[in-house]
């Protein structure tokens, strides 16, 4: 027999609403916070390395909460988002997460809770974590040229956020990588 | 194209008359509130039973297009039972003016020509757990940063089935969402915006676009006989729109013959 696992992952808030009033999801003015990484090598992008496209594939990203554009950037810690999407600032792209908005049910709720053994058949828990492919070539090929390493910084632009939202820790993920092909 | 099969036209090439027709079945729909209604059936893709499928690194939105096809086919019936010429129609929103404002003016005005409110506009949300009360309300960004032809053309030039789906979710799909903003922007409570079926048929379409070119490509067999509730219909029921009943077209005119 399979062990039973109780093993539960919590995103966000896990309180009810109680007497939270939802009014209409907003954009909000403040800046959510943003992520830099530390230097990683991109001795794998090199002029000797022949990619024809590559992506940053960002696992095991919260969507439990606000919308947002995450604006990607090489090598501009200081990135927000007012700084244009170009490439002399770094910009490589952008993905976006459609969120949930906070946990709108009872306690609970949005709790992520495993699979209860191996006849447990229902569908995964819809807050198990997403995932995003940016297409990053034209950036990645483009500082390959004269940096050995970036930095990656992540800019969340919030696009709709509600009551139930947290608004600062927006942009929540797990595992980050280059995935380079060749056609 | 097999016959008698309706067709789902462009929301900028609807007629006048089928813009009234339109309405008027959202519009019949927004004031029945048993499970024939307007909020019934929004309110099965978030708040409050939550049965929509969006991507997740378990499965990578494998669900999404097929479950989202499921729910359009079933609302357009109910939309159907209430002015039967009726068809959900789609927003491209990669057109700039002067062929169609951001926000279609079709969803963007307050009232229809005759001074009442326009149930494309706008429609209240009255939920008592959770606790929402209100009608739902856009915040579009600049026009300039919805998709263009070329980001459309370059999701359906995808040849592997999941990373199709994963770029027409992740890269249109939500970008699209959050540049409505407002109640369109959170997947609890985007369905009750009513522009939110026309956004989800443009998806819809894109999906068929790249189907006639690619069949159904590597989607994995085992996926094929998964239920998607609360639909009595399977992934393998939902895979040909004709099947369903209906075809996409930017416009259709009959010739007399």
């Amino acid at each position: 027999m399979a062990k039973k696992s109780t093993q539960r992952r919590r995103v966000g808030k896990t309180r009810a609403p109680d007497k939270v009033k939802i009014t209409s999801p907003v954009r909000p003015s403040t800046p959510a916070n943003t992520y830099t990484s530390k230097p990683v090598s991109i001795a794998f992008a090199g002029p000797e390395h022949r990619f024809t496209s590559a992506d940053l594939e960002i696992l095991g990203i919260d969507h439990s909460q606000a919308s947002y554009e995450g604006r990607v950037f090489f090598n501009n810690p200081k990135a927000d988002a007012s700084t244009p999407k170009t490439l002399a600032q770094g910009y490589a792209g952008s993905f976006y997460i459609f969120g949930h908005g906070g946990c709108f049910g009872d306690v609970g709720h949005c709790e992520i809770n495993e699979r209860l053994d191996a006849y447990d058949l229902r569908d995964p828990h819809p807050l198990r974590p997403t995932l995003a492919r940016v297409p990053v070539t034209a950036a990645l090929k483009q500082f390959a040229k004269s940096n050995a390493q970036i930095s990656i910084t992540v800019v969340p632009v919030v696009s709709a956020a509600t009551e139930l939202s947290d608004m600062k820790n927006v942009f929540r993920f797990q595992q980050m990588r280059f995935l380079t092909y060749n056609s | 194209m097999a016959d008698n099969l309706r067709i789902r036209k462009a929301v900028h090439n609807l007629s006048d008359s089928e813009v009234s027709a339109f309405r008027d079945a959202y519009g019949q729909m927004q004031a029945i509130t048993d499970n024939r209604g307007y909020a019934y059936f929004a309110g099965l893709h978030g708040v409050p039973n939550w049965y929509c499928q969006h991507s997740t690194d378990t499965a990578p939105a494998y669900y999404f297009l097929p479950w989202h096809r499921a729910y359009l086919y079933n609302l357009e019936l109910a939309v159907r039972s209430r002015v039967p010429d009726v068809t959900l129609p789609w927003w491209d929103w990669t057109l700039r003016p002067p062929r169609q404002s951001a926000i279609p003016k079709i969803f963007a005005d307050r009232t229809d020509g005759s001074g009442a409110a326009n149930p494309l506009y706008s429609f209240r949300i009255n939920l008592t757990n959770p606790s929402i009360h209100h009608a739902t309300t856009r915040k579009p960004g600049s026009p300039d940063d919805l998709p263009a032809q070329t980001d459309v053309d370059d999701v359906l030039s995808t040849g592997d089935w999941t990373d199709f789906t994963l770029a027409l979710e992740n890269r249109l799909h939500n970008l699209v969402h959050g540049w409505v903003g407002g109640d369109m922007g959170i997947v609890a409570v985007a369905a009750f915006d009513p522009i939110f079926y026309s956004h989800h048929c443009m998806i819809d379409r894109l999906w068929w676009l790249w189907q006639v070119r690619n069949g159904n490509g590597s989607m994995p067999d085992d996926l094929l006989d998964t239920v998607l509730p609360p639909f009595n219909m399977k992934v393998r029921d939902v895979l040909s729109v004709n099947t369903l009943g209906y075809d996409y077209a930017a416009a259709q005119a009959v010739v007399p013959i």
